[in-house]
Order: structure tokens, then C-alpha cells, then sequence
């Protein structure tokens, strides 16, 4: 039979096998949107930024970027790495990782021989 | 092939033009002259063809020349690698591409340099979302980083 105090010392000990033992920064709170707006800055590049070098017709005026959203939703994605898709073995992706890694290979080895 | 079916058929020359600015000197002179063509005619048509482009502009063309010596050329939109130098302000691509950043492009000058290369006639076929991602990898070889 625990006496009083030794239980709660009992549990202290339990709490501190929960003890974090690294450092564990606060998560932030999520940013509030911008007041008004609900949409995204998509590009690095604001409305209106003159695009130099564009313009190689005679007379014609400074091409000029449009707003993000004039842009078709395609554009953002194209630089986007590609994501090989895991579809289990016999699949797509297995046949496309493979063929990755082969290709890999012959680089390597040939650049071997001319060492 | 003989000589004699070498003179029968039509020969083809691709050589890239400054716009407005097509002279008798070399390179024009030369890879036109050893074909027969009188580079003085061509250079008039050429330069009255890309009076409407900026003078200096790159432009490539491709000439046909028939054995009666007679011509007809094709001109084509500025090498994509000529708008991105541009934009990005760089005089000469990078020397090792892939192991260093010499400059940063957007993705709304991308979408431009697609859309001016979409009026080429080779292009026609392709879609919008094509053409950039091959001028993406035009940025790439050239060194260039493409942001968002």
C-alpha cells in the first residue's frame, strides 16, 4: 500500500519518463489571410513588372506582366518535379523507376572508363 | 551521290540573320554566293521581309535555292536562348550548366517567350503548355534558375 506522498511521488517519476529530451520549437500560429483578399501570391513577379527583351518588334510597346490570375492555372505547375507514382510491382512506376535507374547506371559506368 | 544529281536537287541553307541587317559579308555572302545565288537580291528580299522586326535581331532562315538558281527563303521567331539571355540580362549562357546559377527567369516570362514562339508555322501544332515547358528546358541548359 503506497502512503499518500509516495504515490505522488510515484507519479512525478511517471511524468518524467515523458519528458521531451530535444528541443521542440512552438509550432506558429497560422498567418491571418490579408484583409480583403483571398487569393494567393502565385509569382514572384508582380502585376505590371516590365518583361525586358520581350518586345523585339519594331514599335511595340514593353510587354508587360499580367495579374496572377490572368495566367492559366497550367503555368504554376510546371515547375514542379515530376512525382513517380507507386503503383506496386508490375506497375508504371516501377517500370519508369527502373529504367530511371539503369540509365543512371550506364552514366556512371562509362564515365569510369574514361577515368 | 554524282554531281550531276547533287546539281539536280534543291539545296537547303540555314543560317541565323541579324533582322534588317543582312550584308554580302561573310557569313551570308559566302554560304549563299558558293550556291550560285546573287547575295545582293537575297539581302534586299531579306531586309524588306524583317522590316517589321527590330533591327539586330537574330533571325533564322532557312533558304532554298533550286538548281536554276532561283531562291525562296522562310523566316522563323528569335531562338528562344536569344529572349532569355535577353531578360535575364546575361551576354553568354553558362559554361557548365547544372553546377551553378547565373541568373533567375519567371514563369510570366516564360509564358511570353511561349507565346511569341507559338506564331512560329513549326509550332503551330503544340500546345501552349508545351512550348514552355521547352523553353523551361532552354533556361535550364542555359544555366538559368525559373522561379515562380
Amino acid at each position: 500500500m503506497l502512503s499518500r506522498a509516495a504515490f505522488g511521488l510515484a507519479l512525478l517519476r511517471r511524468r518524467t519518463c515523458f519528458i521531451r529530451t530535444y528541443s521542440d520549437s512552438a509550432k506558429p500560429l497560422s498567418t491571418p489571410k490579408e484583409k480583403g483578399t483571398s487569393e494567393k501570391i502565385l509569382s514572384s513577379c508582380p502585376e505590371n513588372t516590365v518583361l525586358a527583351g520581350l518586345n523585339y518588334l519594331k514599335d511595340q510597346p514593353p510587354v508587360v506582366a499580367k495579374a496572377d490570375s490572368e495566367y492559366p492555372e497550367w503555368l504554376w505547375k510546371l515547375i514542379e518535379t515530376k512525382e513517380i507514382p507507386n503503383d506496386g510491382p508490375g506497375g508504371r512506376g516501377e517500370k519508369m523507376r527502373m529504367r530511371k535507374a539503369n540509365k543512371q547506371r550506364i552514366k556512371e559506368q562509362n564515365f569510369l572508363k574514361t577515368q | 551521290m554524282s554531281k550531276a544529281a547533287q546539281m539536280a536537287r534543291a539545296q537547303v541553307v540555314r543560317i541565323l540573320i541579324p533582322a534588317c541587317k543582312a550584308a554580302p559579308t561573310p557569313p551570308v555572302g559566302p554560304a549563299l554566293g558558293a550556291r550560285g545565288v546573287k547575295s545582293m537580291d537575297f539581302c534586299k528580299e531579306f531586309n524588306a521581309k524583317t522590316a517589321h522586326i527590330e533591327p539586330g535581331v537574330p533571325t533564322p532562315t532557312l533558304i532554298t535555292i533550286q538548281p536554276d538558281r532561283t531562291f525562296t527563303f522562310i523566316t522563323k521567331t528569335p531562338p528562344v536562348s536569344y529572349f532569355l539571355k535577353k531578360t535575364a540580362g546575361i551576354e553568354k549562357g553558362s559554361g557548365k550548366p547544372g553546377q551553378g546559377i547565373i541568373g533567375t527567369i519567371s514563369l510570366k516570362h516564360v509564358y511570353e517567350i511561349a507565346k511569341i514562339k507559338a506564331t512560329d508555322d513549326h509550332l503551330k501544332h503544340l500546345r501552349l503548355e508545351a512550348i514552355a515547358s521547352t523553353v523551361i528546358g532552354s533556361a535550364r541548359s542555359l544555366g538559368l534558375q525559373v522561379v515562380a
